[in-house]
This record gives structure tokens, C-alpha cells and sequence, in this order.
């Protein structure tokens, strides 16, 4: 219920560990503070005389900064040890400039995120598989405006930026999936900007990989078959890629394995036949503002493109 | 700016009239203050009333009472509104009623150039509301961050509304700045040594001095990006070598120490509240003082706590972290002292004090917070969800919107003559005590769970639907909370308690007069002797003077004309600062292809026209000195030389232009054509106000109109005159003399 | 950092702290202890900037230790010296004319401010910053201009006569605006591409720690930062300091108005 207080990985365990100590602090601040407050008014509300006209002195003013300083400074340093720890920037020579090969490239785009597995190739959206206990670094780009790249219960916020490459650690201590959003406001359907990360134990991992690398079969059931003519016969292809086609733009999501993928839409309807069908009758009702439009496809359309893309696993 | 420094000297017509036109046309400080209270009121609600449909929508998981684009429409605006048109004005509005009365001065330094600020504000806020009548408002937040603001991610004319907007807004809001400061720094009455005044009058000195650099970024930033959408040059888009990074340090470098442009004059406003209801002086006045003085100076370096989640490096996250701890001390002090002053004091639970008491407590759970974002890490978690939302709205409505009540409560009576219902106040603060915990305390829980800011609306996770409903439904108590101050308001202006000139036996000047003052502010003024004249009035057994000494006035007040001056070219060189550091961002690489400095610029051939306006300095100097001595046919000679070279300058600079344009460098060629025209032409039309000012002194010396009398405004001239050719020595080395670096 | 290659035990720095020492304890009478302390802060920074580690990897290695060294003698050492001088003495010693007409001439304010702003800005034009790092000679003239330069900047504030002082308001002005000077410089070299120092990018190995120091994550692109950040953000929390401590004298100046030397009277020339 609380990502953020749940951390499944070393760094967001770290995160948590500093701000628990922090929110401890403040507590004990905050309880000084109400309570001199209390006793003041209490002690106050009833006088009637006038009450002695202090004008302060420098020495217990002096004297009471001597306990906050201390506190900042602490705080301040504790916390700059643990950012020394969290940094994922390759080190190199900055002159040479080839970096440190990141593990997994993740691209945000208004609104979804493209995943590329630098390691075997594949290609994925919204959705990022990781093999459990295995450090990973990300490299986070964006194709069009400032996006957010946030697993609460993974690893630290990171601004996915235009023409400014960031990098991150993404690791997780146990099998599980991880919700994972877009943070920065990023135009109509921030909102809808949803991520998942699934982290696997080695074998299961590499069950997936085996079968992500595996190129798109030609659908055998007619009305896929259908669907599939369709898809080519509109401008689908303008935007979307499936491997082994020739569909290969990178607008929208890859569909390479559209049907094995848990949801659509960032995240906005889970992945089924009757969503599918939702989503492909107009888009637009379903995420206003993204940038798929409605193509007012009949309910027959629908149903043989559905078809195709459940083909897709 | 010139011409009203000529024609201060004649005061403003007193004015009795209470009918429309007169507030339409008046110039009494006491009346534009109010009119910029009543703005910002207005606005409150308009902008409360933004926040409630907001809150209706997010009442429920995956509603669609609203659409994605008009929420976002709804929350920029929303943004947008409470800082600039009705933080700014509000405390604008209570300095310009409050300072001349706290100081003994019959009105502020400049009424008509205050006037003027004032009429620029509902201009802006008209520029910015007629975007919801061309059916797009601005939705890229109220921070606009490239490149979602640029052209193409946003074709709609909204975000051109935000910018002239805020454009007008700002120049008003430091027109009005510079007012304050000059009142306080020549207005002051004998006996008030700057070391004597209210805390509120210093603090909100502070206030007008940040006003005036933090501003002028903005300005800068604005700049670029209008030019970015309406010339089509590519500052803030990477596709074409521009940086996304750039608009958020020129943003922030506004942004943050705007956030104590708010918090200052809450400080200031509680600063007077505490010690009037505890009955004791405050405890510290020093340390309050010097505090704001220090905030003022660390606001400036603290920006890039905004940004620890862009990826700045390191070292840049550790030491905007440490910075940002920094600025937390002073602050604290502050809370010490306002404490203090409480503790052995005679409590007054007024309406006025409960609302400083809850201010404290919630001010400093704002900062507390604070401190959690200010260390990187759980920035790096709880930032862009609603743990910040919560944070902030904790220090703007918790802190300082509590502080303006409390405000209102206390000054009410001065202002109108009536006391305000304490029943009724007290409902009203309960109510608001009730519905600002519940509606942004959840919040901090909602961050933590995951949710971020600026969604138009979620999922149904576990626990989200409940937080959120608590929070939209506690809105009803503040909508509650508002209407009965509303009808207190109004309850007191018909047949409220007649207040009398000193219904609470404060102890600053203000109280020494009439209630509501007269036009001319005060009769006779008591004695100054100390920090509370008017305690020390009526309580002469206990006066201040008796056991705490405080520096005595030396009598010196600066010329106003020159304090204006000054003023406005500090934030004018501020405003260039920014735009020649994007010159040097954009142009770090001179050998790269296209148009750039080492292939496009005749360097000697402008160094000749830069001869130019520097002897332009020398005649004007001459001039002056002329007008002083009051030798009025020399003077209009020199001036007029001064006149004619800067003009040659100008011929100059549009022989350069004609001469890259001709030869295809456009302002949208590449960025060294963008930074260029920028700043040159920035440049270029300060030279063409400041010839133009001089023209019209030229017109009027002939016609004896301007003679050794005006020698001091006319000096003020001088001031903007010189600072125009500075500037364009530190253009000329930056963008002229580096080409011969390579 | 305990690695021996790492200090510079045989500096000739001593032999010049020795002298200043000995000057310090013959000549200065009255000293109080806060004053003995300065000068002793004063003499240990000024051995530290060369013997320790920060005056050898200035020596070509790190830029952000260069940096630190050059604040050291800008803007520590001065104030230091400045302020371990007892009233008494110095009026004693800037009673005669030609002393008194230098010590009116350090406290005109556009001096001091110049010195102290434009030493940083004038040593870190790429070809001087890189020329001074690399020959002996040239490293000791920018050594002494700094403390110089440092002297000028601190004497409008901390004189030890009242007349050579600013007045409070101006001097926070002063301070205020050479804050915003080295905020410039240090934004411009945080934010530059590597070209700054150019001797910095490419370090000889002298020490053979040029490894260890990469791979602590010390790479020419992360020392330049780091450097911009150390001439921006310390140095603007010293004047602030100083700033802090012209407020107290400020809000205490509660005897007769002292005279001052030069300074104009408007506040406002903020």
C-alpha cells in the first residue's frame, strides 16, 4: 500500500532507512516546538498583569541555534553519503566519451515507454522484465518532453530528459511485480504514463528472453489473418513496429508481443479480448489526448484486428 | 520611469470622493493598497474555486467529471493564479497600505508610478483569463517546463497568454517594488533610524529588494521562450541544439526565492501579530531582522533543489543540499523567536492570534518537510507526488494563507473603522483549522503511496479512493470557512463595533492615527524614540527607550529619484546577466558550422560604433554637470550630442543587422543567431527607451521646462544612461572580443 | 590522503609562516585572544594550502584542489591576518601620513571589490590558469596577488581602525555583489565544457596517482565541477558570515555615529 515504505531493493532500502531517521527527527521537532507553544499559551491566557518586556538576548538565541545547526549538518552529511553511493553515471574519462554500456535503454514518449533490452535486443513497452538480484543499469531518454522515470519500491526518481542522457540502477531483491509511473507532468495523459516492472528468478528469466527474441508467426486463424491485412492496409504502420513485418516505426508501442503483455494503454485497461476491442473502437474515449486516433473502424474491423494482435505472443 | 520622477514633486490631490472613478483614478497608497487586496481576494476565490473542481474530480478513482485537458488547464491556471495574482498582489496590497503608515510618511515615494503598478495587474490577469475565452488556457503547469511548453508540444495560443501575461504582471511587480524601497529607505519620519522600523516594514523591505532580482530571471526566461515560440529559434528544443535544462534554472532561479517573496511578508505580518497579543516587544528583533536579510541573500543560491531529480551531477546535488540546509536555519530562528516572545507573555486568544498560532505549528511542519526535500535522497522518492503538494500547500495555505487571515483579523479595523465579529472569526478559524488538515495532511500519505502530482486521475490502488475522498470532502469546511468570513465582512461594514484609533494597544504608528487614517495619513505624529513609538505613548512608565537602546536616526534619507533609479537598474542588470549567461551556453564552441561570432561579426567595425555610446557616458556627464551648475544652454548642447552618438550606435547596430540578414542569419538560423539577436537586441531597445527618455528632457530643456531645479531626477536618467553602456561593454567582451579566444 | 606522495612536507611556505609568526609576536602588542587565534588560523591555513594534500594535487592534478587553495589565500589567509590585528597597534602604526594615505587608499571600496572579484576572474583565463600551474615563478606571483588581492577585498570590512571601515549597509552591498561575482564565475565553470584549466584535463603523472584518483571518481569532467561549485557555494556562506557579523555591528552601533573614511550615505546603492 505504501511503495515507498515497502523497498525491494538495496538503494530504495537505503532511501527508506535515511528518511525514517529524518521523519523521526521532524517528529521530535515538531512535538518541541507544539509543546513550548502549548505551555506558553496555557501559562499566558489567563495573566492579567503585564507581563515583563524582554527583549531577547543574543547569547540563548545563540544558543538555541547551536541544537538545529547540529541537526542539519547531520542530515546534510548522511544524506550526501548515501547520493555519493546511488550514482549509476559511467566512470570514464569524460574526453572519451563512449559510455558505460547500460543493460536496458528505456525511452519515454508521450504517453507510454519504449523498453530495449541492450543485452539480447528485445524490444518492449511499458513493461520491463529484470532478472531478480541482479544489478541493472538503465539509461533513461525521452523522444519528445520531460517524462519521470519513478519504481518507488525499486529505485530513486529520475527525469527522463530530452537531448540528456541520465542513468539509473534498477535491481530487485525478490520476484515480484513493481509498479512503476512517469512523475513529471508531461502533457493530456500523464496520468496514463504506467509502468511495470517484473522481476524474475534467473531461470524464469531467461524462459522469457527466450521467447521475446522470437520474431512475430504469421496468424493462422482466418480472421487474424484478416486482421493482419487490415493492419497493413491502414496506416497502423505509420507508427507501430512488429518485428519480422514490415511494420517499423517507433511512434507508438512495438506490438511485437502485444498479447502477452499484462496492459494497455499505460496502463489505463488490463490487456483482454473485450479491452482490446474497447481500445481499438476508439482510442480516444479510452485515453483522450493520445496520439492514436480513432479510425472508426466497424465492429467486424475490430474484432478480425483484434484477432491479429491476440495472434501477437 | 524618467517622467515620473519629474512630476513627483507635486504631491497627489488629496481626494474625499468615495464614487467609482475616484478609485478608478486614486493615488492614495491607502486606496491602491486596497484595491490590490480586493484583486487578490478576488483571485483567492477564483483560484480556491479551480483547486475545489480539481477536488471533485479526484474524489473518485477513474472519474471523468472532467476532461484530461481541462484538468490540466485547471491546475496551471490554478498555479499560476495563486502566485502571481494573488500572492504577489495580497502583500503588495498590505505594504502599500501598511509601510507609509508604519514609517510616519503621508504616502508612498512615488503614488502615480504606484498606481501605474497596480493597473498593470488586472491587465495581466485579463491577458490571462481571455485564454479560457480562445478555448485553450495554458496547460503546461504553473511552471510551463520545456519543451512541453514550446511550439511543438503545445500549438494552442494558452501558453502565449501565460507569457504576456505574466510579462505585464511582473513589470508591475517591480514597479511596485521599487516603490516600497525607495519609501522605506527616504520616507522614513524623524527619529526612525533603519535600524527602528516594524519588523514588518524591514521585512517587507527585504521583500520589495527580492522582488526586484527574482523577477528579472523570470523575465529572461519568458524572453527566450516567446522567442522560441513566435521567431521559431530553438533555446529550449535539443532536436536542434537547444537545452530542456536551461528553462528550469532560469525558472527556479525565480522560482525559489519567489517562495519567500510569500514567506517573508507572512513573517512580517506574524512578527507584528505575536508581540501584540503576548504584550512583550518581539523577543530577538535583530535576529528576526537579520534573518530575513540572510534569507534574502541564500534564496538566490538555492535554486537546483527543484531540480535534484534532473540528473545535475553529484557534486551539484550535495552542495544545492547543503545550501538548502542552510536556508533552514534562519528560518528556524525565527520560529525560536516567535515562540519566545509568546513564553511569560499575557496570551490574547484573538481571532488574529489563534490564526499566527496555527500558523506556526503548521509553518513548521512545511518545513519540516522541507528539510526532507533539501536531502537529496528522499527528494529523489517524495518528489513530483502528493508529498510535495502536501509540503507546499503546508507552507502557502497552512503558513502563509493563515498568516493573511490572521492579518486581516488584526488590520481589519485600521482599515475600515469597524471591529470584525470574534465569534464569527473564531468559527471561521476552526473551520479552516479542520479543513486544511484534512484535506493536505492525506496527502502526505498519498505521496507515499505512490501517487504523483498533476494526475487527472488514478486507478483504484488500495487506499488511494479513501485518502482522496477525505481530501476532497474537507474542502467543504474551507469553502465554509470562507463564506463566513465573507459574511463577517460584510456583517462589520454594516453595523460592525466602531474600531477607534488603537482597538488592540499595538504598538507601531500605524495605530497613532485615525481609524480608517485620514488622506494625509496622520495629524501629528509622537515622538520616535524606539521601536514601538506608540507603546511607548501609552505606556510611558514602561517605555522602550528606557531599557533598550536603539540606534538613533542620523537624519540621512536618500534622494528617492536615485533610489528608484538604482533600484530599476539592478534588476534590469539582472535581466541582462541572464541572457548573456544563455549567450555563453550556447556559444561555449565557436568552430562548429553554420553562423557563429568568429565568421559573422565585424569586430572592428562595431568596436568603432561602441566609441560611440561609451563618449555618449562623457557628454551626458558633461550635461549634468552643466545642469547643475545651471549653465541651461550648454546643457541642452550636450545633451543633445549625447543624443546624436547614442543614435549613431543605433544606425550602427541596424547596419550589422541589415548586414546578417542579408547574408541569411536570421534569429532562427542557429543559436549563436538566436543568442545573438537576443541580447543585442535587448540591448538595442534599452538604448532606444533611454533615447527617448533623453529626447523628451532634450524637448523640455529647450523649452526651460528642465532646469538646475530637476538636476536630480535628471541624474536618475544618468544612472539608467551609464548602466545602458555598461552593459554593452560586458556584450561587446562577451560576444565580440571572445571571437579573438579562438 | 595519508599516502606520504600526498604531502609536501619541505614547502618554503614554513620558512615564510615562521617569518610572519615572529613579525606577529615582535611587533603586534595587545592582541587579544580571538586575535592570537586568527593569526593562528591564519598561519596554519596558509602552511595547509601548500604542505597538505590540496597544495599538491594543485599542483597540476585536481582543479577543484586548486580551487580550494585559491580560496584559502583569497579569501581565508586575508581575513585571517586582517583580523588578528589589535586595534591599538594598527592605529598606532597608521598614524604617520604615508601609512594612513595607504590605509584610506585600501578602503576605497571599487579597489577592494575589484582586487578580490577580479583576482578570481583574471587567474582563470584558460592560458594564465593553465601558464601559472605549470611554471614556478609565475605560480608564486598569483600566490601573493591572491593574498594581496585578499587583503584589499577584507580591509572596507574588517579594518582594524573604525575609519578605514564601510559602513555597515555598504559593506553588505560589498559583500552582497561580490557574492554575486563569483556565483558568475562559478555557474560559468560548473557549466563549461572542459576548458577552463586545460592543464587539469590532461594531468602529468608525477605522483603516479593519477589512476587512483579516476577511479574515486575524480575525472576531469567531474573535478571541473566540482571545482565551479567550491568558487560558488563556500565562498558566498563566508560572505554571508560576513554579512551576518556587519548586521550585529549594524543593529549594536548604538553610541555616536562613528566617522568613516569613504562610503557614500545611501544605503540604497545596493
Amino acid at each position: 500500500m505504501f511503495p515507498v515504505f515497502q523497498p525491494e531493493s538495496p538503494q530504495a532500502q537505503a532511501i527508506y532507512d535515511l528518511f525514517v531517521i529524518v521523519l523521526v527527527i521532524s517528529g521530535v521537532i515538531l512535538a518541541i516546538v507544539s509543546l513550548l507553544v502549548i505551555i506558553a499559551i496555557w501559562r499566558g491566557r489567563a495573566k492579567a498583569t503585564l507581563p515583563e518586556q524582554d527583549f531577547g538576548s543574543h547569547k540563548s538565541e545563540i544558543f538555541w541555534l547551536v541544537g538545529p545547526t547540529i541537526v542539519v549538518i547531520w542530515i546534510t552529511a548522511i544524506s550526501a553519503k548515501l547520493v555519493l553511493t546511488i550514482n549509476a553515471v559511467p566512470k570514464v574519462h569524460l574526453s572519451e566519451a563512449e559510455a558505460g554500456e547500460p543493460n536496458i535503454t528505456v525511452t519515454g514518449h508521450q504517453w507510454w515507454w519504449e523498453v530495449q533490452h541492450d543485452d539480447s535486443g528485445i524490444v518492449a513497452a511499458n513493461e520491463i522484465y529484470i532478472p531478480v538480484g541482479k544489478r541493472l543499469r538503465v539509461k533513461l531518454q525521452s523522444a519528445d518532453v520531460i517524462h519521470c522515470f519513478w519504481v518507488p519500491q525499486l529505485a530513486r526518481k529520475m527525469d527522463v530528459i530530452p537531448g540528456h542522457d541520465n542513468y539509473i540502477w534498477l535491481e530487485a531483491n525478490k520476484p515480484g511485480t513493481y509498479q512503476g509511473r512517469c512523475a513529471e507532468f508531461c502533457g493530456t495523459q500523464h496520468a496514463w504514463m504506467n509502468f511495470k516492472v517484473y522481476a524474475l528468478e534467473s531461470d524464469e528469466y531467461s524462459k522469457w528472453e527466450t521467447n521475446a527474441k522470437k520474431a512475430a508467426a504469421d496468424p493462422v486463424r482466418a480472421d487474424a489473418l484478416a486482421g493482419k491485412q487490415l493492419f497493413f492496409a491502414h496506416t497502423c504502420v505509420n507508427c507501430h513496429t512488429i518485428e519480422g513485418t514490415e511494420a517499423e516505426a517507433t511512434i507508438g508501442p512495438d506490438l511485437t508481443h502485444i498479447a502477452s503483455r499484462k496492459e494497455i494503454g499505460g496502463g489505463v485497461l488490463e490487456n483482454s479480448t473485450a479491452n482490446l476491442k474497447l481500445w481499438m473502437k476508439n482510442p480516444q474515449a479510452i485515453k483522450p489526448g493520445s496520439k492514436m486516433p480513432d479510425f472508426n473502424f466497424n465492429d467486424r474491423q475490430v474484432d478480425q484486428l483484434v484477432a491479429y494482435l491476440e495472434s501477437l505472443e | 520611469m524618467s517622467t515620473q520622477t519629474v512630476d513627483q514633486l507635486d504631491a497627489p490631490i488629496a481626494q474625499s470622493s468615495w464614487g467609482l472613478l475616484s478609485w478608478v483614478t486614486t493615488v492614495d497608497h491607502k486606496r491602491v493598497g486596497l484595491l490590490y487586496i480586493l484583486f487578490a481576494i478576488f483571485f483567492l476565490v477564483v483560484g480556491g474555486l479551480e483547486a475545489v473542481l480539481m477536488r471533485i474530480q479526484l474524489a473518485v478513482p477513474n472519474n471523468t467529471f472532467l476532461s484530461p485537458e481541462f484538468f490540466n488547464q485547471l491546475f496551471t491556471m490554478h498555479g499560476t493564479t495563486m502566485v502571481f495574482l494573488v500572492g504577489m498582489p495580497i502583500f503588495t496590497g498590505f505594504s502599500n497600505f501598511l509601510v507609509p503608515l508604519m514609517i510616519g510618511a503621508k504616502d508612498v515615494a512615488f503614488p502615480r508610478l504606484n498606481a501605474m503598478s497596480f493597473w498593470m495587474l488586472p491587465f495581466g490577469a485579463f491577458l490571462l483569463y481571455f485564454s479560457f475565452l480562445t478555448g485553450s488556457a495554458p496547460d503546461a503547469g504553473w511552471f510551463s517546463y520545456a519543451p512541453l511548453s514550446t511550439k511543438p508540444y503545445n500549438l494552442d495560443t494558452g501558453i502565449d497568454y501565460w507569457i504576456l501575461g505574466l510579462v505585464v504582471a511582473g513589470i508591475g511587480s517591480i514597479a511596485g517594488a521599487i516603490n516600497i524601497v525607495a519609501t522605506v529607505l527616504c520616507l522614513r519620519a524623524p527619529g526612525m533610524s533603519l535600524q527602528r522600523v516594524p519588523l514588518f516594514v524591514w521585512i517587507m523591505l527585504m521583500q520589495a529588494m527580492l522582488i526586484l532580482i527574482t523577477i528579472p530571471p523570470l523575465n529572461s526566461a519568458i524572453a527566450l521562450l516567446c522567442i522560441d515560440r513566435w521567431l521559431e529559434a530553438a533555446f529550449f528544443e535539443p532536436v536542434r541544439g537547444g537545452s530542456a535544462l536551461l528553462w528550469q534554472h532560469f525558472f527556479w532561479i525565480f522560482g525559489h526565492p519567489e517562495v519567500y517573496v510569500f514567506a517573508l511578508p507572512a513573517f512580517a505580518m506574524i512578527s507584528e501579530v505575536i508581540p501584540v497579543f503576548s504584550r512583550k516587544p518581539i523577543y530577538g528583533y535583530a535576529f528576526v531582522a537579520g534573518s530575513s536579510t540572510v534569507i534574502l541573500l541564500l534564496s538566490y543560491g538555492v535554486w537546483a533543489h527543484h531540480m535534484f531529480a534532473v540528473g545535475l551531477g553529484t557534486s551539484a546535488n550535495i552542495f544545492f543540499s547543503a545550501m538548502t540546509m542552510l536556508i533552514a536555519l534562519p528560518t528556524g530562528v525565527k520560529i525560536f523567536n516567535w515562540t519566545a516572545t509568546m513564553w511569560g507573555g499575557a496570551i490574547q486568544l484573538t481571532t488574529a492570534m489563534l490564526f499566527a498560532i496555527a500558523f506556526l505549528i503548521q509553518f513548521v511542519i512545511g518545513g519540516l518537510t522541507g528539510i526532507m526535500f533539501a536531502a537529496v535522497p528522499i527528494d529523489w522518492q517524495m518528489t513530483d507526488t502528493y508529498f510535495v503538494v502536501a509540503h507546499f500547500h503546508y507552507v502557502l495555505i497552512g503558513g502563509i494563507l493563515f498568516a493573511v487571515f490572521a492579518a486581516i483579523y488584526y488590520w481589519f479595523p485600521k482599515i475600515t473603522g469597524h471591529m470584525l465579529d470574534e465569534r464569527l472569526g473564531k468559527w471561521q478559524f476552526w473551520l479552516w483549522v479542520i479543513g486544511f488538515n484534512g484535506t493536505f495532511m492525506v496527502q502526505h500519505f498519498l505521496g507515499a503511496m505512490g501517487m504523483p502530482r498533476r494526475v487527472f486521475t488514478y486507478a483504484d490502488n488500495p487506499g488511494w479512493a479513501t485518502l482522496n475522498a477525505i481530501s476532497s470532502y474537507s474542502v467543504i469546511f474551507m469553502v465554509l470557512g470562507t463564506l463566513v468570513l465573507v459574511w463577517n465582512v460584510v456583517k462589520s461594514l454594516i453595523d460592525g463595533e466602531k474600531a477607534g484609533n488603537n482597538p488592540w494597544d499595538a504598538f507601531t504608528l500605524e495605530w497613532a492615527t485615525t481609524s480608517p487614517p485620514p488622506t494625509e495619513n496622520f495629524t501629528s505624529l509622537p515622538e520616535i524614540k524606539s521601536r514601538r513609538p506608540v507603546w511607548d505613548q501609552t505606556h510611558p512608565d514602561h517605555a522602550d527607550w528606557k531599557h533598550s537602546k536603539t540606534p538613533e536616526d542620523r537624519g540621512r534619507r536618500p534622494d528617492r529619484a536615485r533610489v528608484c533609479a538604482w533600484a530599476f537598474v539592478i534588476s534590469e542588470a539582472i535581466f541582462f546577466a541572464l541572457l548573456i549567461i544563455a549567450y555563453v551556453v550556447f556559444n561555449f564552441d565557436q568552430t562548429g558550422d553554420g553562423p557563429s561570432a568568429v565568421n559573422s561579426l565585424n569586430v572592428e567595425r562595431t568596436g568603432i560604433f561602441t566609441l560611440f555610446l561609451l563618449s555618449s557616458s562623457l557628454t551626458f556627464m558633461v550635461a549634468e554637470r552643466s545642469l547643475r551648475l545651471g549653465r541651461q544652454a550648454s546643457f541642452v548642447t550636450w545633451l543633445g550630442i549625447t543624443i546624436l552618438f547614442g543614435v549613431v550606435f543605433l544606425a550602427g547596430q541596424a547596419w550589422e543587422y541589415t548586414d546578417l540578414l542579408t547574408s541569411g542569419v536570421a534569429i532562427d538560423t542557429n543559436l549563436f543567431a538566436s543568442t545573438f539577436f537576443t541580447v543585442t537586441g535587448f540591448h538595442g531597445l534599452h538604448v532606444t527607451g533611454g533615447l527617448v527618455a533623453l529626447a523628451i528632457m532634450f524637448a523640455l530643456g529647450r523649452k526651460q521646462r528642465v532646469t538646475q531645479a530637476q538636476s536630480k531626477p535628471f541624474g536618475a536618467i544618468g544612472i539608467y544612461w551609464h548602466f545602458v553602456d555598461v552593459v554593452w561593454i560586458v556584450v561587446f567582451a562577451t560576444i565580440y572580443l571572445r571571437v579573438y579566444q579562438s | 590522503m595519508i599516502d606520504s606522495n600526498l604531502w609536501s612536507w619541505m614547502s618554503p611556505v614554513w620558512v615564510l609562516v615562521t617569518i610572519l609568526l615572529l613579525l606577529y609576536v615582535r611587533f603586534v602588542r595587545g592582541g587579544s585572544h580571538l586575535q592570537w587565534v586568527a593569526c593562528l588560523v591564519g598561519l596554519f591555513v596558509l602552511a595547509m594550502a601548500f604542505v597538505s594534500p590540496i597544495g599538491v594535487l594543485a599542483g597540476g592534478y585536481l582543479f577543484s584542489a586548486h580551487m580550494v587553495q585559491h580560496l584559502l589565500l583569497l579569501l581565508v589567509v586575508p581575513a585571517c591576518i586582517v583580523l588578528s590585528l589589535p586595534r591599538e597597534t594598527a592605529e598606532r602604526w597608521f598614524q604617520k601620513g604615508p601609512v594612513n594615505q595607504l590605509g584610506k587608499w585600501l578602503a576605497v571600496p571599487m579597489l577592494g571589490w575589484t582586487g578580490g572579484v577580479g583576482a578570481m576572474w583574471f587567474w582563470h583565463v584558460p592560458w594564465l590558469c593553465s601558464a601559472a600551474t605549470q611554471h614556478t615563478g609565475l605560480g608564486v606571483v598569483r600566490d601573493v596577488s591572491l593574498v594581496a588581492a585578499g587583503l584589499a577585498f577584507w580591509w572596507p570590512i574588517y579594518a582594524p581602525c573604525d575609519r578605514y571601515r564601510l559602513p555597515p549597509l555598504s559593506g553588505m552591498t560589498y559583500l552582497f555583489s561580490a557574492c554575486l561575482g563569483c556565483t558568475l564565475l562559478g555557474i560559468y565553470i560548473t557549466f563549461a565544457p572542459l576548458s577552463v584549466c586545460p592543464v587539469f584535463a590532461n594531468p602529468v603523472d608525477r605522483l603516479g596517482i593519477l589512476t587512483s584518483l579516476y577511479s574515486a571518481g575524480f575525472t576531469p569532467g567531474i573535478d571541473q565541477h566540482v571545482g565551479g561549485l567550491i568558487m560558488w557555494v563556500p565562498p558566498c556562506i563566508l560572505y554571508t558570515c560576513a554579512i551576518i557579523s556587519l548586521l550585529g555591528r549594524w543593529y549594536s552601533s548604538i553610541d555616536a555615529a562613528p566617522t568613516y573614511a569613504t562610503g557614500s550615505s545611501t544605503p540604497s546603492g545596493a
